[in-house]
């Protein structure tokens, strides 16, 4: 359904506050610092992308998947629910959304052993624990902490657009679409509507390429702190990036992230 | 949802529950506590309607006393999880709020079963109909097919094709008020749905070119249902074509309208279930067919019943029409 965004429940209910984000975080923050809390998102964000490419999935899909994974912890801590579990679950149910048709629930536990074994085993030693009534009852949980807004705008095809506008540059486009993916693993798409999460990641791209689309850019109506806020998160992820080996670090936080108390028997 | 039951206070529940999930819980219990959940937030009234999809109950909200229908959904894939089709129609009811669209105000479960938590309205338009005693009220025939125009007009702006329009699926108040319902379901995905209530799918408010196998589904479909409607409003609830198969619905439609050619319908002959007619010719006027209503009620009439879904009106400039020039301004302005 391509309807109007400003009438959307992305826009009038899943736009959130920073400071409300910041109260809702106040427990797990209490247990892990900031760029913790946002190495594990950094690390799920990379779970959901792997298992979606596994399962051929339209970026599209993946993107509406770790939406929804975000928009759930925004909302809890992650002692709630094991995210693990969450994210195949997200894209469970982004999948039949988007109408990519259903996943069959032994086609995505099969996948998600396999992309655990062989791609995370750095961060989990043991098997995928999870089952199909596991998935099947987490996505009643994440419908229902989703409030059943279901309809994710994401910037992929303003950003489509804006580029064409531009003048169609390959180079460029390439770039700023992976900068949305990296996007992702921010808290930018709880925060800002997608055509300014566009508009930021096109601009950050002509940084990195040595652009210089000022006039361009002055011509757009649209409001520019709210472009350099979204820069700001992007120049933070990648700093981050930099002094940070997740092969390393992972396993240790992992065990450090809030878990309910008795531990889980898996 | 705004007023409805604190999505916070809703949603601190679920944590809880939600701990439990952590836990590995999965057993009976947890299932159990959801039950409840529901049972507690809801005391159950009466039936009031059986669909494809599950029986619909009007409720009552413990604590707000507020009056709401619940429409269960058999959860039977184990596979599947929610249904596709199900989640179709929460996820595009949570995007049209609209004040002649139906509003979802929850979604609950349990066990197996899914719990759509509507606004509930008075009756559906096929109960009023049967209560009329063949008498209605011009004025009232007005009011609900601009109402009817201006909630399709709101979700076909939205991308939005309802497929299903029939007077059992549009909702009434007894203010007046008229509300589209019971939305896009498997329908919009074009997977059948499974049959569980006898009842048969009819075939009453169906164009000709979907009758005739067309896939391309655009909001022409919508409009001919909603001219068949409009048939019926006036008609104080006799349907125009109640066909009983496939060929009766075509064989009624034809004898009315005149059997479409190639030069009225180009590539009507190309569709997957094209099959010729006797050549009818227009045979009765529209003034036969609604004897009540006045020209310009006709004219309008005479635009959406047409074969070629092309050229039948859009829901925006039907509501343009003269037609309604003498609308109770109430009704015209009452904007959502
Ligand atoms: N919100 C409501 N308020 C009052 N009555 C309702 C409401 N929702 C549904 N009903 C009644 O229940 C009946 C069935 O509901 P609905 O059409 O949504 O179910 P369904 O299973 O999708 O049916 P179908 O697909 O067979 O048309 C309606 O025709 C109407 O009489
Ligand atoms: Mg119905």
């Amino acid at each position: 359904m391509a309807g109007n965004f400003w009438q959307s429940s992305h826009h009038q209910q899943w736009l959130l506050d920073k400071q409300d984000l910041i109260r809702e975080r106040q427990h797990d923050l209490s247990i892990l610092t900031e760029d913790e809390y946002q190495k594990i998102f950094i690390f799920f964000a990379s779970v959901i992308q792997t298992l979606g490419e596994q399962l051929k999935l339209r970026q599209q899909v993946i993107a509406t998947a770790t939406v929804y994974f975000k928009r759930f912890y925004a909302r809890n801590s992650l002692k709630c629910i094991d995210p693990l579990l969450l994210a195949p679950t997200c894209i469970f149910l982004a999948s039949k959304v988007e109408e990519f048709g259903v996943i069959s629930n032994s086609r995505l536990l099969t996948t998600c052993q396999q992309v655990i074994k062989n791609k995370f085993s750095y961060a989990y030693t043991q098997e995928f624990p999870y089952r199909t009534n596991h998935i099947l009852e987490c996505e009643f949980y994440l419908l229902e902490n989703l409030d059943c807004c279901l309809i994710v705008y994401q910037p992929y095809r303003p950003l489509l657009q804006l580029v064409q506008d531009l003048g169609n540059e390959d180079q460029l486009f390439t770039l700023a679409w992976r900068i949305v993916n990296d996007s992702l693993r921010t808290d930018v798409c709880l925060l800002y509507p997608p055509y300014q999460i566009a508009i930021g990641c096109i601009q950050f791209a002509c940084v990195i390429l040595q652009k210089d689309h000022k006039v361009w850019f002055a011509e757009l109506n649209v409001d520019i702190e709210k472009i350099q806020e979204i820069c700001r998160y992007i120049i933070n992820l990648y700093e981050l990036w930099k002094q940070y080996d997740e092969k390393k670090e992972i396993q240790g936080l992992l065990a450090k992230m809030p878990k309910p108390k008795p531990a889980p028997q898996r | 949802m705004e007023n409805h039951c604190g999505t916070r206070a809703v949603s601190i529940m679920l944590k809880l529950a939600a701990n439990k999930l952590a836990l590995c819980s999965f057993s009976a219990r947890l299932e159990l506590n959801n039950t409840t959940k529901t049972m507690q937030k809801y005391e159950k009234l009466e039936k009031i309607g059986e669909g494809t999809y599950g029986t619909v109950f009007k409720a009552k909200n413990r604590e707000s006393h507020e009056i709401v229908a619940l429409k269960r959904v058999r959860l039977d894939d184990d596979d599947e999880g929610v249904p596709s089709s199900a989640l179709r129609e929460i996820c595009l009811l949570k995007e049209l709020k609209h004040k002649n669209i139906v509003r979802l105000y929850d979604v609950l479960h349990s066990d197996k079963k899914l719990t759509l938590v509507f606004e509930h309205c008075d009756q559906d338009l096929k109960k009023y109909f049967d209560s009329l005693n063949g008498d209605i009220d011009l004025d009232v025939v007005k009011s609900f097919m601009f109402q009817l125009l201006r909630g399709l007009a709101f979700c076909h702006s939205h991308n939005v094709l309802h497929r299903d329009l029939k007077p059992q699926n549009l909702l009434i108040n007894k203010n007046g008020e008229l509300k589209l319902a019971d939305f896009g379901l498997a329908r919009a995905f074009g997977i059948p749905v499974k049959c569980y209530s006898a009842e048969v799918v009819t075939l009453w408010y169906r164009p000709p070119d979907v009758l005739f196998g067309a896939k391309l589904y655009t909001t022409s479909i919508d409009m001919w249902s909603a001219g068949c409607i409009f048939a019926e409003l006036a008609n104080a609830g006799r349907p125009l074509f109640p066909g009983s198969d496939v060929d009766d619905q075509l064989r009624r439609i034809f004898k009315l309208l005149g059997t479409p050619t190639e030069d009225t319908w180009s590539g009507m002959t190309q569709l997957p279930d094209y099959k010729p007619f006797p050549l009818y010719q227009l045979s009765m006027s529209f003034t036969q067919v609604v004897p009540k209503l006045g020209s310009r009620g006709r004219d309008l009439l005479q635009r959406l019943l047409v074969c070629n879904p092309m050229q039948r009106l859009s829901a925006d400039d039907a509501m343009a029409h003269r037609y309604f020039s003498d609308l109770n301004p109430a009704i015209k302005n009452d904007r959502c």
